[in-house]
């Protein structure tokens, strides 16, 4: 894994990771906060009902109180009085409206049931069960108190929550009583809850959208960053491998000048010296021993043998007669080996190129001679080299069966040829192959600006010099 | 051309390599006929050294450092038309044989042929004659040397880029100590093998080809 795409998937680590902690504190947070606030708002509502229902308690207390008469026996007149009175305040619509009891659990008052009216109702319960009219008048004997219990919805005709509150009138010991029904209060609470919840939701996917495109970014980003290094790498080795090839080349040179300049005429001077010891003998008139001429054609052998691999690592004609003598050359002797008709054209000048171009174009040469050799069948081939609008331009024409380009780009000779293409664009050239049933056509141009002036330079100077 | 003195052949060896130099030396002592007068060892330093010594047959080397010994050989020939250049080489290709016939050369021996040959062959370009190891005359007759009639000696290829810079015959003549008339007669031959007429022309050809800058 390239640092680069290791970089990438720690980048995305940390944003999901990130994303996740962020995900999880913002919900809890937003979860506490919105139970936080809900209890908030419930015990408000309450609070502010509570008030509510105190004051119209104490609104109804005091329109009735001034009515007790101060004699006591009028009281029951006055009584029927203050129950119409109560009766008939009503307040929020249907659902507010006060009743009355007295300490037996007797109803005086009870505008929405008037059914109640006159009856006991000590021993009622409610849906949970709770004796209610003994509660709201303990709670009113206890000089008044709030009560949840259920009880029918004069709008709705349901059974629904119900916070009642009650208190005595002293004078007769009735209980009188208001209420609210809190299914409003929990609407809203609802409301409240639905609301923060959607907020959550929306966090949750800002999060999510945030986090997602992110790691797309990074993405794409990364990659862009991995392709121009892989396209960079890439480009470093071709040239890294085009200057091993370089170095192969020259190396190849050197040693092969070193064993034609050095170690042959070594060993020439050695069969020198040997034909002067013969000729010595000769002239002495003694007999020539047997050893000396074993040792003489031993010695020719040596020198032919390592001509040959001389010749093989680099051929000196490419370097003495320059390149188009050294294709002539290998033309001829591959005509000679395959019995292929070949063809050379070259330019009327010499020694215009430097070495390392010289040898690129041999070895396309070289290797597609080989290739037409093993594959193509042909019967003849031209080569031509040609300056002519600032390119020098080298093409090899056969008569073979051709190939398939694309196809063969793993065998054998795509290879090469590919090696030869890289190669030949690394010296700033352009490689061509054309192929079809009726032959091979390969194309190279190297531009003119590549060698201008190499032969004054490489000629004229160092004769300059050596004067 | 034979010597005056003694009727003995004065030959020069050039060869960059001494253990050569000393080998052929020591077996050409052998031979009452020829008398080593001098040796160098690269092409550069031959001309001068030939100037001085005037030899009768100069055996010359082909791969050396400066200048190699074709190159030599036609500088040689187009300055001391009386002295013979032998080539002695290592190398068997018949390009090299074509091209030492093209510069000039009298004859081609290959270095590991005998001793006696080397003698042989002295003695025949000294007479005028060639002389071409027997490998190598084996191998003209398999490969036939087609006529290079159109492609420019080194020798010629110098001439043309310094007339395609601007130099008039005269300057070249100077700056490669030639007679005017040798520059004359190499312009007729680049002329004719590149089927050019004028001047203007040469000066493209020359640019074209990458001989020399655009803006000389």
């Amino acid at each position: 894994m390239t640092l680069p795409l290791r970089l990438l998937y720690i980048a995305v680590f940390q944003v999901i990771l990130t994303s996740v902690i962020t995900y999880y504190l913002v919900s809890n947070e937003y979860r506490e906060l919105s139970v936080k606030t809900v209890k908030a708002l419930e015990s408000f509502l309450i609070k502010q009902k509570e008030q509510e229902l105190k004051n119209y308690t104490s609104i109804a207390l005091t329109s009735v109180e001034h009515m007790y008469p101060s004699d006591k026996s009028n009281d029951n007149k006055v009584k029927g009085v203050v129950a119409d009175i109560v009766e008939n305040m009503l307040y929020n619509g249907d659902d507010g409206y006060f009743f009355i009891y007295d300490v037996h659990g007797n109803n005086v008052v009870h505008p929405k049931q008037p059914n109640r009216v006159g009856k006991s109702w000590w021993d009622l319960r409610d849906s949970n069960g709770e004796m209610i009219i003994q509660v709201l008048i303990k709670n009113a004997q206890k000089g008044g108190d709030f009560y949840r219990y259920n009880w029918s919805k004069p709008s709705e005709g349901q059974q629904s929550e119900k916070m009642g509150y009650s208190t005595m009138i002293e004078r007769w010991d009735w209980m009188i009583g208001t209420g609210v029904y809190l299914d409003d209060v929990y609407k809203q609470l609802n409301e409240t809850q639905n609301e923060i919840n959607r907020h959550i939701n929306r966090t949750k996917k800002i999060i999510l959208v945030v986090a997602l495109s992110s790691i797309f970014f990074i993405f794409i980003f990364g990659f862009a960053v991995n392709l121009s290094h892989k396209r960079k790498a890439e480009e470093k080795i071709n040239e890294l491998s085009q200057r091993v090839i370089d170095v192969q080349e020259e190396e190849n040179r050197h040693i092969s000048r070193e064993l034609h300049d050095g170690i042959i005429q070594i060993l020439v001077s050695i069969k020198y010296s040997l034909e002067a010891t013969r000729l010595s003998l000769l002239k002495n008139k003694q007999e020539k021993p047997e050893p000396l001429t074993h040792a003489e054609k031993n010695l020719t052998f040596a020198i032919q043998e390592v001509r040959r691999i001389s010749h093989h690592m680099h051929p000196q004609v490419l370097d003495e007669l320059g390149l188009s003598v050294a294709i002539e050359s290998i033309a001829q002797d591959f005509s000679k080996r395959t019995g292929v008709e070949i063809q050379v054209f070259k330019p009327s000048l010499r020694k215009l190129l430097p070495d390392f171009i010289n040898t690129t174009l041999f070895r396309v040469v070289q290797e597609t001679l080989t290739n037409i050799q093993k594959h193509a069948e042909a019967k003849s081939v031209i080569i031509s080299l040609s300056i002519q609008d600032d390119w020098l331009t080298l093409t090899i024409k056969d008569d073979g069966k051709g190939f398939d380009i694309q196809n063969n780009n793993t065998s054998y000779e795509g290879i090469g040829l590919r090696n030869l293409a890289e190669r030949v664009q690394y010296h700033k050239g352009e490689f061509n192959i054309k192929s079809s049933k009726k032959g091979t056509l390969i194309t190279v141009k190297i531009p003119t600006a590549s060698f201008v002036n190499h032969f004054n330079e490489a000629t004229i100077r160092t004769k300059n010099d050596d004067r | 051309m034979i010597d005056n003195n003694n009727s003995k052949i004065s030959v020069m060896l050039v060869d960059d390599h001494p253990m050569v130099q000393g080998g052929l030396t020591a077996c050409l002592a052998f031979y009452d006929d020829i008398e080593i007068v001098g040796a160098t060892d690269d092409g550069a330093e031959a001309l001068s050294k030939a100037k001085e010594l005037k030899p009768d047959v100069i055996i010359m080397d082909v791969s050396m450092p400066k200048m190699n010994g074709i190159d030599a050989t036609e500088i040689i020939s187009e300055q001391l038309p009386d002295t013979r250049v032998l080539i002695f080489s290592m190398h068997d290709r018949p390009e090299f044989v074509r091209s030492a016939i093209d510069a000039g050369a009298s004859g081609y021996v290959l270095k590991d042929t005998s001793s006696e040959e080397v003698y042989f062959a002295i003695k025949a370009v000294a007479k005028g004659n060639t002389h071409f190891s027997s490998s190598i005359s084996k191998m003209l007759i398999e490969n036939p040397m087609k006529a290079d009639n159109e492609k420019l000696t080194t020798r010629e290829q110098v001439i043309l880029s310094h007339v395609a810079s601007g130099l008039s015959s005269k300057e070249v003549a100077r700056k490669l100590d030639i007679s005017f008339r040798t520059v004359d007669a190499h312009r007729r031959n680049i002329k004719t093998k590149l089927k050019i007429e004028t001047l203007a022309e040469l000066v493209r050809y020359a640019v074209n080809h990458g001989l020399i800058e655009k803006n000389k």
